[in-house]
C-alpha cells in the first residue's frame, strides 16, 4: 500500500502554516507541568503554535494569557520559568487574574485613557486544563471540549499516572532537524525497535504489535463533519502497557518513591498531536517528550524527566534523573538520527512510502490528516 | 612507619596513589581497591582490614553520580574510624591562608589564591587556577586546566570539566556540571548541567 503522505507534507512551509491553523490552534496541546507553578506569582512562558503564552499562578489559580503587553507589545514575562507578578518590565503595566489591566502608572497624567478604554484592556486568555500534573492549553476562541479530543479511558489513565508525578523536574531541549510528524509515525511503528534500537532499548524491552485488515478500514467512509473529524481524532491518542520489560533491577532510589501501579511493563501514552509520555520501568519514573514544530524541517524536542512522587527526599535525586536522561538520550538519539536522515533525503519527487498491514494506525491518521489539509473541512 | 591507604577504584585511584607515593616516602602507601556490585553499591568489607591506629586513608573515586559515590565511600571510611587528610601536591602553588578540607586533592601545578576555601572531598586536578577569595564547596571535581576567577563560589557537588572558565564574582549553585568549554559569566542555578552531548543546558526545577 502506498502512503498518502506526499513529501510536501514534510517540506512545504504553506502546509506547515495550514497545520498550525487547522490543528495546533484548534486542539488541546501540552503546555507544561503544574509543578513548575507551585506558588503565587509563579509563571512559565511558552511559544505554542507561534503564539507566546504565559501561564501564571494567581493565589493557586492557574491562568493562561497571550504573553504580550497591551501597551508596547513587550513580553509580560521572560525566561522559561520564574516567580513575579504579571507586570510588564517595559512601562510597568500590571494585570490581574482575569487578564484585565490592573494598574497603569501615571495613567491619568500621561496616558489620559478614559475609564471605558481602560476597562476594555484585557489580555487574550486561553483555556487551560489540568490532568494530574500535566497542563493542556487550547488556543481556540471556541475550544472543543477536552473530552471530545480524548477518550474517557485515555484521560483516566493519563490522570492516574500524572497524579503520581514528583514535583522535581529535569528538563532540556534538543533541536532536531525533522518534521514533527515523522516522530509520531515512528512512535506508532513498533517494528523499528528491534532494528534501530537493537543495542539499546531492544535489549531490555520488546513491543509486540499486530496487523489489521487495512482494506476494510480503507473502505469505511470518513465523516468529514467537525464532529466526525473530532471523533476520529479521539482514537489517535491512546496509552497503556505497550511493551514487556526485563525484570526491574533494584537500585536504592526505587524504595524512595511511591511507584505508580504495580505492573512491570513499558507504558506509553501518545497524545495527538505532539505529546509522548513513557514509563519504561513500570511507573517508577516518567519521560515526557513534547515535540514542538518550529518549521517544516525543524522540531524542538522538549524532554522532561520526573520520578514518581518521593516518599522521602534524598540528596542525589537530581542525579537519578540525570542518569535516566543520559540513558534516554541514547535511545531517543537513535530515533533522532534516523528521522533526521529521512528528512534530509526528502524532496518533492521522492517516492511515496510503501506501508505494510501492521502500519494501519499510521494509515488511519494519514487519511484524516490529508483530508483536513486538502479540504475546507475543519475540526 | 605509618600506613597511608589509598582507597577506591578506577583511574583516579591510580592518580591519587602515585601522587601520594611520589611525595610521601616517609609513609607506607598502599593501594586498596574497593569493588562495586551490580547495583553500584560499594563492597566496604575491605575497610574492616584497615586499623585506624596504624595509619590514615585517602578516598579516591571519580565524579560519578555527581560525586555522591565518592562521598558515600568517604562516609564509610569515617564510620570505620579512619582519618582522612587532604593531599596537597608540593608542586601546587597554594596561598598560605587557604583552608582545605579533609580528603581533598590538590594536583600538581594547581594555583589557589589567598583567602580561598576548598571544602572536604573536593578534587582539584593538575594545573587548575583558582583566584583569590573563592570558595569551592565540598565534594567538587575540577578537571585539569579549569580557570576559576576571583570571588567565585562553586556549590557542593559541582563538576567543572576541562575548558571551563568561570568569570570573577560568579556563583555556581550546588550540583552543577559545567561541561561546555566556554566562559561562564552569569550565576548558574543549582543542578544545571552543561553537557556537550546536549543542545541546551539541562535544568532542574524543584517544584516547591
Amino acid at each position: 500500500m502506498r502512503s498518502r503522505m506526499h513529501p510536501k507534507y514534510y517540506l512545504s512551509q504553506e502546509i506547515f502554516e495550514r497545520e498550525q491553523q487547522k490543528i495546533f490552534r484548534k486542539v488541546w496541546l501540552f503546555a507544561g507541568l503544574a509543578s513548575l507553578l507551585p506558588k503565587n506569582h509563579s509563571f512559565i512562558t511558552r511559544k505554542i503554535a507561534g503564539i507566546p503564552v504565559v501561564i501564571q499562578n494567581f493565589n493557586g489559580e492557574l491562568r493562561a494569557f497571550e504573553n504580550i503587553c497591551l501597551h508596547r507589545s513587550a513580553p509580560l514575562q521572560q525566561g522559561f520559568t520564574g516567580t513575579r507578578p504579571l507586570v510588564c518590565a517595559y512601562h510597568a503595566w500590571s494585570y490581574d487574574s482575569q487578564g484585565q489591566v490592573k494598574n497603569i502608572p501615571d495613567c491619568d497624567a500621561i496616558y489620559r485613557l478614559d475609564a471605558c478604554e481602560k476597562k476594555s484592556l484585557k489580555l487574550r486568555e486561553f483555556s487551560l486544563r489540568q490532568i494530574g500534573g500535566l497542563l493542556f492549553i487550547n488556543l481556540s476562541s471556541d475550544p472543543m471540549k477536552f473530552e471530545e479530543q480524548f477518550s474517557a479511558q485515555f484521560i483516566e489513565l493519563l490522570q492516574s499516572s500524572a497524579e503520581s508525578y514528583d514535583s522535581e523536574v529535569m528538563m532540556t531541549t534538543w533541536h532536531a532537524k525533522f518534521n514533527w510528524k515523522l516522530v509520531y509515525e515512528n512512535l506508532r511503528d513498533a517494528n523499528h525497535v528491534k532494528y534501530l534500537h537493537g543495542k539499546s532499548l531492544a535489549k531490555v524491552a520488546s513491543f509486540p504489535f499486530s496487523t489489521k485488515d487495512g482494506a476494510s478500514m480503507e473502505q469505511m467512509e470518513l465523516d468529514c463533519s467537525p464532529i466526525g473529524l473530532r471523533k476520529d481524532m479521539r482514537t489517535f491518542s491512546y496509552g497503556g502497557a505497550e511493551g514487556t520489560i526485563e525484570p526491574i533491577r533494584w537500585v536504592p532510589w526505587l524504595d524512595k518513591v511511591e511507584r505508580w501501579g504495580d505492573t512491570d511493563a513499558y507504558f506509553n501514552w501518545l497524545s495527538y498531536p505532539n505529546l509522548h509520555i513513557a514509563s519504561g520501568n513500570g511507573g517508577y519514573s516518567f519521560t515526557i517528550e513534547h515535540h514542538v514544530p518550529v518549521s517544516p524541517g525543524e522540531t524542538d524536542v522538549e524532554i522532561f524527566f520526573i520520578a514518581a512522587r518521593k516518599k522521602v527526599s534524598y540528596a542525589d535525586s537530581a542525579q537519578v534523573l540525570l542518569s535516566q536522561m543520559h540513558y534516554s538520550k541514547q535511545i531517543v538519539g537513535e530515533d533522532i538520527a534516523i528521522l533526521e536522515a529521512v528528512q534530509a533525503v526528502l524532496h518533492e519527487k521522492a517516492p511515496l512510502p510503501t506501508q505494510g498491514a501492521y502500519e494501519y494506525a499510521n494509515r488511519h491518521i494519514e487519511r484524516w490528516y490529508t483530508t483536513l489539509m486538502e479540504t475546507d473541512h475543519e475540526i | 612507619m605509618k600506613y597511608r591507604w589509598i582507597v577506591g577504584c578506577g583511574e583516579f585511584l591510580d592518580t591519587a596513589f602515585h601522587a601520594w607515593k611520589q611525595f610521601r616516602p616517609d609513609e607506607l602507601i598502599k593501594r586498596v581497591e574497593v569493588r562495586q556490585n551490580a547495583d553500584y553499591a560499594f563492597d566496604c568489607s575491605v575497610l574492616d582490614t584497615l586499623d585506624p591506629a596504624k595509619g590514615s586513608a585517602f578516598i579516591a573515586f571519580n565524579e560519578r553520580f555527581g560525586n555522591f559515590k565518592r562521598l558515600e565511600l568517604m562516609q564509610a571510611a569515617i564510620d570505620h574510624g579512619l582519618n582522612l587528610e587532604p593531599f596537597i601536591s608540593p608542586m601546587a602553588n597554594v596561598a598560605t591562608d587557604v583552608v582545605i578540607g579533609p580528603n581533598s586533592f590538590i594536583g600538581h601545578h594547581a594555583c589557589i589564591g589567598h583567602g580561598s576555601r576548598i571544602g572536604f572531598n573536593t578534587v582539584i586536578h593538575n594545573s587548575v587556577q583558582i583566584g583569590i577569595h573563592s570558595t569551592i564547596n565540598a565534594s567538587c571535581w575540577i578537571e585539569s586546566g579549569v580557570q576559576v576567577g576571583d570571588n567565585v563560589e562553586i556549590g557542593a557537588h559541582g563538576i567543572l570539566r576541562m575548558g571551563a572558565m568561570i568569570k570573577k564574582g560568579t556563583t555556581v549553585g550546588d550540583g552543577c556540571e559545567l561541561g561546555w568549554p566556554r566562559l561562564y559569566h552569569e550565576d548558574i542555578p543549582s543542578k544545571t548541567v552543561f553537557d556537550l552531548r546536549y543542545d541546551e543546558p539541562i535544568y532542574v526545577y524543584p517544584g516547591t
